[in-house]
């Protein structure tokens, strides 16, 4: 498949998957039929925004209005409709927002409670105890480092504190609250700590019983991401090598499709042979939900990827 | 909806456990599994049978998840036993990309098309239960509604030591059916709550009917996915959890007694000592296989 028909993919498989399976409250489930989440909805909006649709679409509209009203009272949004506490789903909405409405009051909201969502496993006197623990080598890691996790009061994992770090990067630093930039100083200290040793990252056990862990394509991406803004780091670098290096091995559009996204973000020209969506997408459906859909369309959309994390220095200027 | 009954183990009838020789995965395994099963008399004619094998992470090797060809033959065995509908699902709790596991296990090529066949249980609807038992901190949670759904549920774990649990086994292998969209890759919250004991109330909370242990070639030392590999030519498969939980330990080399969950569970969700259970097949002495342990679980190995 060449690029142009790649590009056609948006038209022709993404759009009308998220025209499709738009409920009538606005939201969107992971697949159609299913009953809208906030998750799912993120991902909706992020596809249309990149996709030609833009942020001015009708779908985009009504998808906007129901993540607004998913909105909890603290600023943060649930996993599910049901749930009255927030999670990491709050800093993709945050995200999703920014594309949007960036000086809205449910972003100033939610960043303050992205600020105060502190992990429990790192605090200090569970750190000073784990001092004594005969497990304290199992799993070397600096529990100094402090990110998020997927749900309140955990621990840290690379994936959310990747999606927290691009919501407090890509804010304006007018909204920002006043622990953001100690926030982003741990949160990337804690992903380049939290690196697979050669590179890329998994969930986040880069050692276990002194076996190195192998790293995955999504948590290394949204990693990359994150950390944009030291784009000639050593850890970038090598993770990035890992990336290209393992393009030939994804057969599924999900991580074909991050790849493709962070190679781009990082100027790296694309694989001749490797990456393409169109046959990933296509050849089962049963690989189209919310997310794979709406990552393509990033990677395949005309639209600029939009999360660009500013440097930490303009932050403290700011 | 699954709503399991809990009757404490005393008042349970023996259970039944078969073990079968399969010395690898090319060979008839369908018709073995047909007629092992069919030796149960399970109650799934008209049913909706849900399979939930161990999917765990990409595994080019082929000695991290459930075999393929043994998913395969199991579903193909339920639709000749009468199932109205044979589901898949799991829902990897490492890496969220699914289809990047199916992919790499080759799933398509033993089951043919995936889309009315797997369900992603991280991505599924989902349903908030009231946990019916205390073991844990956890008082609820989230689960799919296919689980729920599911007339019969079958548990198909991979045979492997686990570096913090000892085994994993059909009860461990329950983790995958938490769903990642509300709890995250892994499900952290499980580990807060005590792996022991959310092992427990997740299997009183979706108990499964049955259970297929792929122990053809399993995993030893440092699993679920960092082990090496084990051969023991096994399938384990019977009607208690428990009962065949604590028979693939007795294969294993490990007293079932001294891992935790498993001996909790042995009060309430089914059976684990031996004049309990009622053992078919090949004997548990024939086909030993001590797996290595690591050393924090060294007191396992009998």
């Amino acid at each position: 498949m060449d690029a142009a028909s790649e590009s056609n993919l948006v038209e022709s498989v993404c759009l009308p998957f998220f025209l499709r399976a738009q409920n009538a409250d606005g939201g969107w489930g992971f697949l159609p039929g299913s009953p809208s989440r906030s998750e799912s909805t993120c991902w909706a909006l992020l596809g249309l925004m990149h996709g030609s649709a833009g942020t001015g679409s009708q779908a985009s509209h009504r998808g906007l209005a129901f993540l607004r009203a998913s909105q909890l009272p603290d600023g943060s949004w649930p996993a599910t409709p049901d749930e009255k506490i927030g999670c990491w789903v709050t800093s993709l909405a945050t995200l999703t927002l920014l594309g949007f409405a960036p000086e809205s009051p449910e972003v100033a909201a939610a960043l303050q409670w992205i600020c105060k969502d502190w992990p429990a496993d790192s605090a200090p006197w569970r750190r000073f105890l784990a001092r004594f623990s005969s497990q304290r080598d199992v799993a070397p890691i600096n529990n100094a480092y402090r990110g998020w996790g997927w749900t309140p009061a955990t621990s840290s994992w690379v994936e959310p504190t990747s999606f927290a770090l691009l919501a407090l990067g890509c804010a304006p630093a007018s909204l920002l609250p006043s622990q953001a930039i100690q926030r982003r100083q741990l949160g990337e200290a804690l992903l380049y700590d939290r690196m697979c040793p050669g590179g890329g990252w998994n969930c986040g056990n880069p050692n276990v019983y002194g076996v190195a862990g192998e790293p995955l394509a999504g948590p290394t991406v949204w990693a990359l991401l994150a950390l944009q803004g030291q784009k000639n780091r050593q850890e970038n670098r090598s993770s990035l090598a890992w990336l290209e290096a393992s393009a030939n091995d994804m057969k599924a559009a999900t991580s074909a499709a991050l790849a493709r996204i962070c190679l781009q973000a990082y100027d790296r020209p694309l694989p001749a042979k490797s990456l393409r969506l169109g046959p990933l997408l296509q050849a089962s459906d049963y690989s189209l939900n919310a997310q794979s859909v709406a990552l393509s369309c990033i990677a395949l959309g005309e639209q600029q990827l939009s999360f660009l994390p500013s440097p930490m220095t303009e932050l403290r200027r700011a | 909806m699954r709503s399991p009954s809990l009757t404490p183990s005393f008042q349970r009838p023996p259970s039944r456990v078969m073990i079968r020789r399969a010395s690898d995965y090319r060979g008839e395994l369908a018709s073995l599994l047909f007629e092992s099963l069919r030796e149960f008399h399970l109650p799934v004619r008209d049913k909706i049978v849900l399979l939930k094998p161990n999917l765990v992470g990409l595994d080019p090797y082929g000695f991290i998840n459930t075999h393929p060809a043994v998913i395969a033959a199991a579903r193909e065995s339920f639709l000749r036993l009468g199932a109205a509908r044979v589901l898949i699902g799991d829902g990897p709790a490492l890496d969220r990309d699914t289809q990047a596991i199916l992919e790499s296990v080759r799933l398509k090529d033993y089951i043919g098309t995936l889309a009315q066949a797997f369900v992603d249980l991280n991505i599924d609807e989902v349903q908030y239960i009231a946990l019916k038992t205390r073991a844990s901190r956890l008082r609820g949670l989230h689960l799919p509604k296919t689980v729920l759904g599911a007339d019969f549920l079958v548990s198909m774990p991979k045979m492997k030591t686990h570096h913090w649990a000892g085994v994993t086994l059909s009860l461990k292998n329950m983790f995958g059916i938490v769903p990642g969209s509300c709890y995250g890759w892994p499900k952290n919250v499980l580990h807060w709550a005590g792996i022991n004991q959310s092992i427990l109330d997740i299997n009183a909370a979706a108990r499964p009917d049955f259970a297929i242990v792929d122990g053809i070639v399993g995993m030893e030392g440092n699993g679920p996915i960092q082990g090496t590999s084990k051969a023991s030519g096994v399938l384990v498969l019977g009607n208690d959890p428990v009962a065949v939980d604590s028979t693939c330990c007795r294969i294993m080399g490990l007293a079932p007694e001294r891992v935790k969950y498993l001996a909790q569970a042995g009060t309430l969700l089914g059976h684990l000592k031996l004049d309990k259970i009622q053992q078919l097949g090949e004997n548990i002495a024939v086909v030993r296989t001590p797996f290595t342990v690591l050393d924090a679980f060294s007191g396992l190995s009998v």
